[in-house]
Formats: structure tokens, C-alpha cells, sequence
């Protein structure tokens, strides 16, 4: 008996009558209503931001404005898990007033009005202020280093195989009685890359003026085509043989990529050149002009700061100038002042570089540690918006 | 000895012989070696997958005839999967010379599903200008395209009723062979509306979208040919098309020319090595 | 004059350009639109320069009976065709230059291009991937190894190959990558100011001064 009673108490404590289940929850209205000038924009801009109340979750939010004269209206409507809403359609100087609704089924609670806010546009981004920072550290290194070349201070630059070899090949060429097919990339005159390449070709054709062979330069751009024309008639001239250069030496191709690289195979494999030079901004038909050439047996200088052609530059060039390398080549070759001097500026400003990653990727294992979590904040400043 | 020296300079012709024929053989009897889909094609089929009939995905054509074999399926077969769940196709692009690519993609699928242009799909053409082009979609579509590729104005096709601006669709394709492409739809779609962003890219490009698919940035990546035949496998597997797999086809032409290059690389060295002690 | 003038354009507008990066007001956003309009404008006139250039150089060609002179007249009919064909049909789908030229011309000698990629790919290979030394002999491996795991091959041979090829090329790939990245970053902003100062004139065609 007393065994089944202690079963019938026990099953009154697991079992609780219906009467007492918890009530449900109550939907409540957003706290903390925030509405402010979008920071660093061209205005017309306002940012609302609000807390979910402590009651249920709505389905969805709504943002409503009231703005002059005596204008109301709901802007936008948002997932529950959004609590931000970007207002497009604000006038500058105008002032408005939110109010944030929690709405389910049929229910919709309002919460209390925001102070009044209006919108202006920014004359300056805050968030880029670590851009400018950066740039003028750098801006600041490469001048200096400018003006020490300028005193006549002797500065240092490792040796760059291709570039060395550019004389050898010139020679090379002229020896087989052979041409030297210059192609500067199929970049426009406003790449870094393709800019690199007109130096170089400057210094090339001068070479090639000085030893009497004979250039062909095709070019895939029409503004380019006409840089060059000038850069290698130019060269020409200073080499003391502006009676050698001939116009239809430097000629425009076509601007498609595929039919430019048919025409230099077909131009390589006519007029079996001794030197085929690819310096410039390179896409997919690299390794079609690259090994074309190589099946012509001519010796073959390339270089691109086109990361994704470099593997197949090395795989069938006899010298490949790697990125940056190719952006040294007119200080390397003209070994001026001013442009050895902005050399050095870059290379001590990627040493900052390689200083801050070692030092913020040892910030941010440290961040991990709660103690020190304000290295988050630090590496906040290094974030790019 | 001769003969390792003979192996050291084998004719190019040769070689481009045996990769001819061993390129085109899979393509006429296939070897079925089959495709296995990987985690990031599978994230992007899900995603599109989990979408209720009647909503509309993005999908932009950033690719031209070159890339054409190895992007177009990948266009095919989302299109595809979208009209089979009874979803809403429109199509743009950042790149002119996408728009024939495109057009033929809108020609040819939506009639295999029963699909009417100006109901299911849409292809609203190319404008210049990319961060212009998406900044303007997201305000309002018909300020960027007032018509259609076609000439139609936006407002006389029953699709574009619903859609207003790119908060309106849930998700976008960029199937990108360069620059403009996915990293756009990214910067501008992605973070400042919400939209989600799949990519579709060539095999050499694909790394560069890793990071952005840790982050969650991206939702899901098909890479190269691989990551078009995994999204065709995936369609058929569901049953949502019988179509012939031009991707799933090709893998096996992929895998015999990856073996053929390593084979010739192995040899290449043998002989090297060879010569070279001889030679010492 | 000559060279004055374009110098002082440049730095006038490269200074500008920097400090409107940092301004979002809209006469700033204004003028960066106004800026990427003129270059398209501009970018336009240099069509004229390249059809002015080919057509000139194949003329040239022609009249004095070079090698290949009759390819210049294949070009020259071909690129006349095109622009009447363009001018007189239009280019939206169902015209000439659409079907004809674009769909069964230049898609396929497009593609035909680059399918020429997978030969070369492997005569280049098969002549350069020597294990001279032992960095060649690593860059070998692991050349198989994306290779094979790139294709279904790879994935029958061994399951995580596919694994270790995506971490070949997610981790050691990237980090080299990102570094030449780096530099060339560095190397184009040096470049860019050089440019805007006037210390690299390369540009302007003949020469520095």
C-alpha cells in the first residue's frame, strides 16, 4: 500500500496539472532606438539601430519615418534577426523622427520615437584615415630616398637576371641577322604594367639602333601603338640613327585577345626571330605566344605583374621578371637617380608591410586570450572600408 | 642510351597527336570514370535548391567565348535546376562580350521546362559601368535597364512586377572569367543588400575566392570545369533534368590530359636523369 | 609645351583623383563620375586611331607587295565587311553579325585559341618540369598532386586527394601569391607617383628629359 502511494505522490510531481503550464510569451516593443548621420558618405543617408525587446520574437520588424511636414511613413520592413536599417531617402538637413514595430500575426507594438536626427554629407572618410596614413608614410620614404639619390649617394639594387640579359639578346640577335619581336602586352596605356614595358622598349630599341637590327613591335592597343611609335622613334634618335627607324616597325594588330595573340604567332613564325621580349600585362594567350616562341627557337624575356600567367612565363621563358621586377626595369636599365631612389622608398615601405602582418598576426592570436581582447580594437585600425 | 636521349626530345607533333586523340576519345565512347560533388558546389545547389517556387535568382554572364567551355555549363545547369523548382530567372552581365552567351542560354533552356520569356526569365542585357550598374540595381532596376535586352520596357513583362530592386531576390550567380565578376557582386550586392553570392569561376581563379567562402562571404563556388560537372550531377541526381552534360562529359577528356602531361612530365625526367649519369 | 602640358594635366588630376578617394561629399563622387566618363570618351577615340593604324599598315603592305600581302587583303575585307554588315543590320540577335560573324565566326576561332592552351600546356611541360634541383623536384610533386586532384582520376586513386590538392593551393599557393601581390601593390603605387611627379615620363613616347 504505502509503496503504491509513494507512487501516486511521485507521479503528481512529474505530472503537473494543465491549469499551471507557464504563460506565453508577450510580444514587446524595441529598445534602445538609435537613429544617426550614416558616417563617411555623400549624404541623404540615415542609419537606425535598435535591441529586440525582452518578449517574443516578432516575424518582422517595422521602420517607420516622420519627417517634415508631418509626413509618416513606413520605409522599410526587416527579418527578425535584422536590427538595421539603412534610410536612402532622407533629405540632407531635413530632420526626422523612427519608431521601430514588432510585428506577429496580428499584433503590432510600436516603440518609443527616436530624438530627432537629420543627414549631411561628410567631407571627409574617417574609416580611410589608415589609408592615408599609410600613404603618406610611403609617399614620405620614396621622396626621401629621391632626394638622397639626389645628392649623388650610391644606393644599392640586387642583380635582376632578365634584365641583365636584355643586352646579350640584342647582341644575340644581331649576330643571326635575325629580328627582335617587342610585344608590351595587351594592357592599356593606363596599366603600371604596360608603362614598365614602354620604358624597357625605350631602352631596347636603343640597343637595338646602337647594333643595327631590325624591331618588331605589335601592339593590341591603339594608344599604346602610338606611345611606342614615338618611345622607339625616340630611342632611335638619341642612339644617333633617326635615319634607321622605320614607321611600320611599331603597327596596331587588332584589340581581341585571341586574334592579337594569333597574329604575333603567325608574325614569330614568318620572320623566326632571334628574341621574342612579352613584358607587360598578360592574360590567358600567354603561354600561347610564349611557347610559340620557344618552337622558334628564339631566346625569350618575359615579365608580368599578372600573377596568374607567371607559372607558364616561367615554365617556357629563358628569363621571367616576376611582378615588382618588371616595375624596376627603368631604374635597373637607366640606373637614374630619381628612380633608384624611389626603388629603395618602395622596397623599405614593404619591409612596414611585412613588420605589421608579423606583428598584427601575433595581435590577433593574442586577441584570443580574453585578457587581451582589446588587440581586436588595434587591428580594427588596419581594417580597409 | 639513344633511346633515352630520343626520349629527352620527343617531337612536339607527337605529343600533340596522343593529347588529340586521347582528348577526343572520352567524348566518343566515355570512360564513366563519374564526378563526385564536393562541398562547394553542394553549398550553392542547396541554397538554390531551399528556395520556394515563385522566388527569382540573379545570374550574371561575366564571361566571353573562350571561357565558354568551361563557364557555360555552369550556367546551364543553374538555369535549369531554377526552372525545374519553379523559380524565376533573371539574367545581366558586367562583360559585353557575354551577351551573345547569354541570349543563347535564354534561347535554349527555358523552352525545355515549358518557360515563357517575360513570365520566367528575363535577360536584361549589358550596361558599362559596374559599381554604377549594381549600386543602381539595388536602388531600382528599371533606373539602370528600362528595357530588356530585347527592347522591351521592364514595366510590359509580368516577371519585373515583382522585382524592384536587387533586395527583392534572395540570391545571386556570377559566373565570372575576370575582372568585373564576383568581387563586385560582392562588394556592392552582398554587403550593402544583403543579397546572397555564389560564384562560378575558371579553374585558375577559383583560389582566390577560398578566403571569401571561409568567411561566409561567399555562398557557395563552382571552380572550373569540375565545379560545372559536380552542379550537372547534382541536377540530374534530383531528377531535374535529363539533359546531355556537356561537363560531366568533358571531365574524363580532363582526367586523361592531366595524366597524359604527368606521364610525358615522369618520362621527361627518366630520360633527363638518365642522359645526366651517363652524361657524368 | 609639348610635353609641359600633359605633365601638368597629370599631376593636376593624379593629385586630385588621390584626394578624392578620401572625400565622399557628392561634389567629390560628382567629379569621379565625371572623371570615369571623359575616360571612356577618350578610350572611345583610340577605335579611330587603331582602324586609322590597321588599315594604313595593310594598305602599306599591299602596295608594296610584302610577305603575306594577301593576307592584308583578307583583313581589309573582313574588317569592311564587318562595320557594314554592323552599321547596315545592327547587332541585336538575328542579324547577320550576330548569327553569322559573332555565333559562327568568332566564338568558335575564340575557342579554337584557346583549346590550343591544353597542347602547349603539355609541350612546355614535358620540356621545362625537370627535378634539377630540389625546390623543381617539390614544385613537381606538387604539380601531381593538383593535377590529379583536380579530376576524378584523383578522387578513384584516393579519397583526400582532392583534400590536399585544395590545400595546396589554399594555403602554400596563396601565401606566395599574396606576397608577389604585395610587391607588385607597392611597385604600382611607386610607379603611380613617379607618374604624377613627372620623374616617369615613358608615357608620354620618347624618352625621359
Amino acid at each position: 500500500m504505502i509503496p503504491f502511494l509513494i507512487l501516486l505522490l511521485a507521479a503528481g510531481q512529474v505530472a503537473p496539472p494543465a491549469d499551471t503550464a507557464p504563460p506565453a510569451l508577450q510580444l514587446a516593443p524595441p529598445g534602445d532606438i538609435r537613429a544617426f548621420d550614416t558616417p563617411n558618405d555623400a549624404g541623404k543617408s540615415i542609419t537606425v539601430r535598435w535591441q529586440a525587446g525582452p518578449g517574443a520574437t516578432p516575424e518582422t520588424w517595422l521602420v517607420e519615418r516622420t519627417g517634415p511636414p508631418e509626413s509618416t511613413q513606413v520605409i522599410a520592413t526587416t527579418e527578425p534577426a535584422d536590427t538595421r536599417c539603412l534610410d536612402e531617402g532622407a533629405a540632407d538637413g531635413t530632420k526626422y523622427v523612427y519608431r521601430i514595430a514588432a510585428v506577429a500575426g496580428k499584433d503590432t507594438i510600436w516603440s518609443q520615437p527616436s530624438p530627432p536626427v537629420a543627414c549631411s554629407p561628410q567631407v571627409f572618410n574617417t574609416a580611410r584615415l589608415n589609408i592615408l596614413i599609410a600613404m603618406a608614410i610611403f609617399f614620405a620614404l620614396v621622396i626621401y630616398y629621391i632626394e638622397t639619390a639626389k645628392k649623388g649617394k650610391s644606393l644599392f639594387v640586387r642583380r635582376i637576371a632578365g634584365l641583365d640579359a636584355v643586352e646579350e639578346a640584342v647582341g644575340r640577335a644581331t649576330e643571326m641577322g635575325k629580328p627582335i619581336i617587342y610585344v608590351p602586352g595587351l594592357g592599356s596605356v593606363a596599366d603600371i604594367a604596360t608603362i614598365a614595358s614602354l620604358n624597357i622598349l625605350g631602352e631596347v630599341a636603343k640597343k637595338v639602333a646602337q647594333y643595327d637590327s631590325a624591331l618588331l613591335v605589335p601592339n593590341r592597343d591603339a594608344i599604346v601603338y602610338t606611345v611606342a611609335r614615338e618611345m622607339v622613334k625616340e630611342s632611335y634618335a638619341k642612339a644617333g640613327r633617326p635615319d634607321a627607324f622605320k614607321a611600320d616597325s611599331v603597327f596596331f594588330v587588332t584589340d581581341q585577345q585571341f586574334a592579337y595573340a594569333a597574329a604575333v604567332d603567325g608574325l614569330m613564325v614568318r620572320e623566326k626571330p632571334a628574341t621574342n621580349f612579352f613584358l607587360g600585362t598578360f592574360w590567358a594567350e600567354s603561354l600561347i605566344l610564349a611557347e610559340t616562341g620557344a618552337t622558334t627557337g628564339a631566346i625569350q624575356i618575359a615579365g608580368t605583374d599578372s600573377i596568374f600567367q607567371l607559372p607558364f612565363f616561367i615554365t617556357a621563358c629563358d628569363y621571367t621578371l616576376i611582378g615588382e621586377e618588371l616595375y624596376a626595369a627603368s631604374a635597373y636599365l637607366s640606373r637614374e637617380p630619381l628612380l633608384l631612389g624611389s626603388l629603395k622608398g618602395q622596397d623599405y615601405g614593404k619591409m612596414i608591410i611585412l613588420t605589421v602582418v608579423i606583428v598584427g598576426s601575433a595581435l590577433l592570436l593574442l586577441s584570443k586570450i580574453p585578457s587581451l581582447a582589446f588587440f581586436d580594437q588595434i587591428l580594427g585600425f588596419f581594417s580597409v572600408n | 642510351m639513344k633511346f633515352f636521349q630520343y626520349l629527352l626530345k620527343i617531337d612536339r607533333r607527337i605529343i600533340y597527336i596522343v593529347m588529340g586523340i586521347l582528348v577526343m576519345l572520352p567524348l566518343i565512347k566515355p570512360l564513366g570514370l563519374g564526378v563526385t560533388s564536393g562541398p562547394r558546389a553542394t553549398a550553392l545547389f542547396d541554397a538554390i535548391d531551399a528556395l520556394p517556387a515563385g522566388k527569382t535568382i540573379l545570374i550574371s554572364v561575366d564571361f566571353d567565348p573562350s571561357s565558354m567551355p568551361e563557364l557555360y555549363p555552369m550556367l546551364a545547369g543553374v538555369m535549369r535546376h531554377a526552372f525545374a523548382k519553379d523559380l524565376k530567372v533573371l539574367l545581366c552581365g558586367l562583360w559585353v562580350t557575354g551577351v551573345g552567351l547569354a541570349d543563347k542560354a535564354v534561347t535554349e533552356i527555358p523552352p525545355e521546362y515549358g518557360k515563357k520569356y517575360g513570365e520566367d526569365v528575363v535577360y536584361l542585357g549589358w550596361k558599362a559601368g559596374v559599381d554604377a550598374v549594381i549600386l543602381g540595381m539595388g536602388e531600382n532596376i528599371k533606373n539602370v535597364f528600362p528595357a530588356d535586352y530585347q527592347g522591351h520596357p521592364l514595366d510590359s513583362l509580368p516577371m519585373m512586377r515583382e522585382i524592384q530592386r536587387l533586395r527583392d531576390i534572395p540570391i545571386a550567380f556570377a559566373i565570372s572569367a575576370g575582372t568585373p565578376g564576383y568581387q563586385d557582386w560582392l562588394l556592392f550586392a552582398q554587403s550593402r543588400y544583403g543579397m546572397k553570392v555564389g560564384a562560378g569561376l575558371t579553374a585558375v581563379s577559383a583560389a582566390d575566392a577560398y578566403p571569401y567562402l571561409q568567411s561566409g562571404q561567399l555562398t557557395g563556388l563552382l571552380a572550373g570545369m569540375k565545379g560545372g560537372a559536380e552542379y550537372e550531377v547534382m541536377v540530374q541526381k534530383k531528377g531535374y533534368s535529363r539533359a546531355y552534360m556537356p561537363a560531366v562529359a568533358a571531365m574524363d577528356s580532363q582526367s586523361l590530359a592531366h595524366v597524359v602531361i604527368m606521364i610525358l612530365v615522369i618520362v621527361g625526367n627518366i630520360a633527363y636523369f638518365a642522359t645526366r649519369k651517363r652524361g657524368a | 609645351m609639348k610635353r609641359s602640358i600633359p605633365l601638368a594635366i597629370c599631376l593636376v588630376m593624379g593629385v586630385a583623383m588621390m584626394i578624392q578617394f578620401f572625400i565622399p561629399h557628392p561634389i567629390s563622387v560628382g567629379f569621379y563620375d565625371l572623371t570615369t566618363k571623359w575616360i571612356r570618351i577618350v578610350g572611345a577615340f583610340a577605335l579611330v586611331l587603331g582602324t586609322g593604324s590597321l588599315i594604313l599598315y595593310h594598305v602599306d603592305k599591299l602596295q608594296r607587295r610584302r610577305q603575306g600581302w594577301y593576307y592584308s587583303i583578307v583583313t581589309l575585307v573582313a574588317a569592311a565587311a564587318t562595320a557594314v554588315i554592323g552599321l547596315g543590320w545592327g547587332v541585336k540577335t538575328g542579324s547577320p553579325l550576330q548569327d553569322v560573324i559573332f555565333s559562327n565566326l568568332l566564338v568558335p576561332l575564340n575557342a579554337s585559341m584557346f583549346a590550343i592552351l591544353a597542347f602547349y600546356m603539355a609541350s612546355a611541360a614535358y620540356r621545362a618540369f625537370r627535378a634539377r634541383t630540389r625546390e623543381a623536384a617539390l614544385l613537381l610533386v606538387a604539380a601531381f598532386i593538383v593535377m590529379l586532384g583536380m579530376v576524378p582520376v584523383g578522387r578513384a586513386i584516393w579519397g583526400k586527394l582532392p583534400e590536399l590538392a585544395e590545400w595546396v593551393l589554399s594555403v602554400p599557393n596563396m601565401a606566395a601569391k599574396r606576397a608577389i601581390l604585395f610587391g607588385i601593390a607597392l611597385g604600382a603605387i611607386a610607379t603611380s607617383l613617379k607618374v604624377i611627379l613627372g620623374i616617369e615620363r615613358g608615357w608620354l613616347g620618347g624618352g625621359k628629359q
